[in-house]
């Protein structure tokens, strides 16, 4: 008999994002982690656990499939490798060989139901070893990518065994399953209300969108231990032990205003994610549990430094304490129902105007929470972090820690942003960071 | 007031596979209590203890243990 996992409600807001991506001439909503690692870790165990856990979760060697007009992971009749070994023939191309195969597996254009919802690649040259998770967003989140790391940096077999691969109900119909239908209905018009007021402002892009995108390229800026632990001062300074990631948000703002003042637009927005899983739980693995909320500011706040940061820590407590953390729930069960284009427009977009309603996509991992922060016996040294984005915006600003030292990895859509635009971009940001001006 | 507090801490918010043994000094945020989890847990204490927690008071010494949590909502119920 074929199993087929049914995709929740937050999954399909990842598959109209992944649609979206595609009907630009993309490769859809690939996401990776890359970490890299101070020597070539055993290939032999590393196959092995690789192998385990697809046996332990068969959902690895599903494909995402359209059944009438739901989408389902449909397992495969024959198993396709998900592990593969990139190894740098050519001496002279060894600085640059890691990251153009990267980006070449980020780049990789193929019809949705013939790809592997995640792949894992050992790229090696003689100086560097770089450890690539690729996976598609709507399998899973960047919560359950980390979980899947964990489980593959666990050296333990009983501790592995503490990966529940039981299916339990997703945590987006497990929260919707506390509310009455007029509670749901309640908060479908509180996060209609709530989006209504966002798109009264018209976001400030700063992607060029007459160019047509061809592919992601990121860059990846990892700040010294001495520069982090300013950044982390600064931050609990300004905006208190609860504004760290808006303290990014805020900086990464202005940085953009400093880079064109003039650009058109009402006021920065970016949206940021409510995770629903429990922190520090093992599941669930797969799918995404999350929320959406948003980050808004107007034009007139950004060169106010403190008033932004104000004005930020405010509308996020405003949020969270009218519960519009949960208010997207019903919206995104109900929007599920619709062709995955309507779902974009209904969802995403701005209402009415249609027009995007992201200035840029946020992540914030926090501290990347590895066993040993090791994977088998080699030790990471640098966590790669990245995307493919809708154009516009074409610009995300992910950020993680590890060994206490803030990583941020920049994923932009070429030639909308420019590697040369970006390394500016991220003067300007360091600047923010570290600066102490009202 | 603990036994609220721990409820919806470890159903809610960070998971610990052996709630039991999590004492009321044990540091939450060392556990996972992080930014979203602590305005999460802030708005519940504030309903559910008819209080009002001023976030000028939202710091590692009020909220890093249970006991803290139960001190600072008690200074503001009084």
């Amino acid at each position: 008999m074929t199993n087929m996992y049914p995709l929740n409600p937050a999954d399909y807001f990842t598959l109209a994002m992944d649609e979206e991506i595609r009907n630009e001439e993309m490769p859809g909503s690939l996401c990776g982690f890359a970490l890299e690692l101070d020597q070539l870790p055993n290939i032999i165990i590393l196959k092995q656990r690789i192998t385990e856990f697809g046996e332990r979760f068969p959902i690895v060697h599903t494909r995402l499939k359209k059944h009438t007009k739901r989408f389902y992971w449909t397992d495969t009749l024959l198993k396709s490798p998900i592990f593969f070994e990139h190894i740098c023939q050519n001496p002279t191309e060894q600085n640059t060989f890691h990251n153009q195969c990267i980006l070449e597996l980020l780049n990789i254009k193929q019809n949705r139901e013939d790809q592997s919802p995640i792949t894992f690649h050992l790229i090696q040259s003689v100086s560097k070893t770089t450890f690539l998770m690729r996976w598609m967003h709507p399998f899973c989140d960047a919560r359950g990518a980390e979980l899947i790391l964990k489980y593959l940096c666990t050296d333990d077999i009983n501790l592995r065994f503490n990966f529940n691969p039981l299916e339990i109900q997703p945590l987006v119909d497990q929260q919707m399953a506390k509310y009455s239908w007029w509670q749901k209905i309640d908060l479908f018009i509180k996060a209609k209300r709530y989006v209504s007021q966002i798109d009264q402002l018209r976001s400030i892009i700063h992607a060029d969108i007459t160019a047509k995108p061809q592919q992601l390229n990121f860059q990846t800026y990892t700040l010294t231990l001495e520069q982090s632990q300013t950044v982390k001062s600064l931050a609990r300074q300004h905006l208190g032990i609860t504004g760290t990631s808006l303290y990014y948000i805020g900086c990464f703002m202005r940085a953009l205003h400093a880079m064109d003042k003039t650009q058109i637009g009402d006021a920065y927005c970016t949206p940021y994610v409510f995770n629903l899983r429990k922190n520090k739980a093992l599941s669930p693995i797969f799918g995404n549990h999350v929320a959406p909320l948003f980050a808004q500011a107007p034009k007139s706040l950004i060169t106010q430094r403190s008033a932004l940061f104000q004005h930020l820590k405010q509308q996020n407590n405003r949020a969270i304490r009218e519960k519009l953390d949960y208010a997207f729930l019903p919206a995104m069960w109900a929007a599920s129902w619709l062709s995955l284009n309507r779902y974009g427009n209904e969802l995403r977009k701005s209402m009415g105007s249609s027009s995007e309603r992201s200035s840029f996509w946020f992540s914030d991992i926090g501290s990347v929470d590895l066993p040993n922060n090791q994977l088998l016996g080699s030790t990471i040294t640098k966590v790669l972090h990245l995307c493919q984005i809708t154009s516009p915006p074409a610009l995300a600003f992910l950020s993680c820690q590890l060994n206490q030292q803030l990583s941020f990895s920049y994923n932009f859509i070429e030639p909308l942003f420019t590697p040369e635009w970006i390394a500016d971009l991220h003067k300007k940001m360091l600047e923010e960071l570290i600066t102490n001006t009202n | 007031m603990k036994q609220q507090i721990r409820n919806f801490i470890f159903s809610e918010i960070i998971f610990v596979a052996e709630p039991t043994s999590f004492s009321d000094d044990d540091n939450l945020i060392e556990s996972g209590l992080d930014s979203m989890g602590i305005m999460r847990l802030i708005v519940f204490l504030e309903e559910q203890f008819n209080v009002t927690l001023p976030d000028s008071e939202i710091d590692p010494d009020n909220i890093k243990s249970i006991n803290t949590l139960e001190k600072w909502i008690l200074l503001h119920k009084a």
